[in-house]
């Protein structure tokens, strides 16, 4: 279970003014629970995130995970980013093999993991490849795999499927419900996209911007396991998609810091 | 093109103006402008060359100083690489070393020669350090500058793996600032190479270096030269095998144009 309670982060910018990214944010996220957070760039929903994480401190307020303080990173919480962050040196086998290898896993073993996730995220053929030789939802799957590997009960995910097209991400999407079915890890997922964030979650988190504050907490009671097809025509899916592109339109535009 | 045909090609028109310059060579020797005692023409030196190249006598000179060379060069690597790699990862050692760096680097190191000689003695001791002191200073500002420039979510994935901080600085900052890295290493060598000659032709009883200014004091202008050729015919080996060597350290990394 995750707790975020009262957490603030402030930046000092460059002109050494104080900007107030992330202000009295709480939240609680259950066991196995799915939560999208949602909001326009520059909102601080990816600060909130890497405070989670532990990579970003936060200025005030603590984050609770399964009843201890997060000081930082652990591999309790798993992150996905963006930018899918792969090791370029490594091919695809060593780098979702290097956490485990690092951590003293028996070679074999560590293979064995490996090559198992691999096929999960349907890239097994692909363990000898560079990441550089590899489509963008190919990385993705990749990082996906990498983190899955050391066994996260909390997954992190930024934006991770913001950088790919829209074939390959609904691709994706649904693989990764597919994943979670299985053994329904706790989810926290950081995106901008209303239809995304209501066809993955159970609580959908709006959030403002300057300061990032918590706008509203949107319930989604859709039945799981879900059929993007079958949703697409669901008239409470679609209403919940109406619903909070209406509340995300009534915030003013910000500019980007 | 294909790539291998264009490396040739390129070989090829980086032929030309070598072959220019040995023409020019050999036109101010036919013309007069200079005694043949004094400038000889290429021809009698590149024979000299020839014969000397298979002399034992000659090769032990060599020898020695691509000895002083590959040791003070390959010093100066592991020591830049490590403190830079350690100046990124704790503002203690950054903080001792900064200041450190800020005040020798600019310090031109022959001037330390002397110094060296009359604390090392007039052997190998001196030379080595000589070129560890020249080389070592942009290997190391190559590779902290570089680490610094990682992208912190490479290194926030290791960590989240479990991976300790120190062990994400070795595994993770450092192959992913390898391009940098490397880049300090090859100025390194150059420089590597100039000292290593500079340094014996100062003071010493062997070595390319000393060959040439024993040959220069007693008039022998052909023997002058071939050392000279020896060196820049080392110095294009050594950056044939550095190339090859950074081609297969970088074989991950998207291409560099």
């Amino acid at each position: 279970m995750i707790s975020i309670d009262r957490v603030s982060k402030q930046f000092e910018t460059s002109r050494a003014r104080r900007h107030l990214a992330l202000s009295d944010i709480s939240l609680s996220v259950a066991r196995g629970e799915f939560v999208s957070i949602l909001g326009p760039s520059g909102c601080g929903k990816s600060t909130l995130l890497y405070i989670v994480g532990g990579f970003v401190e936060q200025s005030s307020g603590a984050v609770i995970v399964d009843d201890n303080p997060v000081t930082g990173p652990g591999p309790d919480r798993g992150p996905v980013f963006q930018e899918f962050a792969l090791f370029p040196w490594k091919t695809v086998l060593g780098n979702v093999m290097y956490g485990l290898d690092q951590r003293g896993m028996p070679k074999d073993e560590a293979l064995a993991r490996s090559r198992e996730l691999l096929t999960m995220v349907k890239l097994s053929g692909y363990e000898n490849f560079y990441p550089k030789e590899l489509s963008g939802g190919m990385k993705q799957r990749v990082a996906i795999a990498r983190t899955l590997a050391y066994r996260p009960n909390i997954l992190l995910m930024d934006e991770p499927f913001g950088a790919l097209d829209a074939h390959t991400r609904t691709k994706l999407q649904n693989d990764l419900l597919g994943i979670w079915e299985k053994d329904r890890k706790t989810v926290l997922f950081v995106t901008h996209s209303v239809e995304e964030a209501v066809f993955l979650s159970d609580r959908v988190v709006m959030m403002t911007s300057s300061p990032g504050r918590i706008k509203d907490i949107i319930k989604i009671n859709l039945p799981r396991p879900r059929e993007r097809a079958a949703l697409l025509l669901n008239r409470r899916y679609q209403d919940y998609v109406v619903e909070i592109e209406k509340m995300m339109d009534e915030q003013p535009e910000t500019r980007v810091s | 093109m294909s790539p291998r045909v264009s490396n040739t090609f390129d070989m090829a028109i980086g032929v030309i103006p070598i072959a220019l310059l040995i023409a020019l060579w050999q036109g101010i020797a036919m013309s007069g402008a200079a005694p043949p005692s004094l400038l000889p023409p290429p021809g009698v030196v590149f024979g000299r060359f020839l014969q000397q190249i298979v002399s034992p006598a000659y090769l032990e000179h060599a020898y020695v100083t691509l000895y002083r060379l590959f040791v003070g060069f390959g010093i100066a690597v592991l020591a830049g690489v490590t403190f830079g790699i350690l100046m990124t990862g704790s503002k203690a050692v950054a903080s001792i070393v900064r200041p450190i760096v800020r005040v020798l680097a600019p310090v031109p190191k022959i001037a330390l020669y002397p110094a060296f000689t009359l604390t090392l003695g007039y052997d190998d001791a001196s030379k080595i350090a000589l070129v560890i002191a020249d080389a070592m200073f942009p290997i190391l500002l190559a590779t902290y500058q570089g680490a610094l420039a990682v992208e912190p979510k490479l290194a926030w994935s290791a960590r989240a793996a479990g991976v300790s901080p120190l062990k994400t600085l070795f595994t993770v900052i450092l192959p992913a600032a390898m391009p940098s890295v490397l880049t300090g290493c090859r100025i390194g060598l150059i420089i590597s190479c100039i000292v290593v000659f500079l340094a014996e032709m100062i003071t010493s009883t062997d070595g390319l270096g000393h060959l040439l200014v024993r040959a220069a004091r007693n008039f022998q202008t052909v023997d002058m030269f071939v050392p000279l050729i020896t060196i820049s015919i080392l110095g294009l080996l050594l950056n044939a095998a550095f190339n090859a060597l950074r081609r297969y350290l970088l074989r991950g990394f998207p291409e560099e144009k």
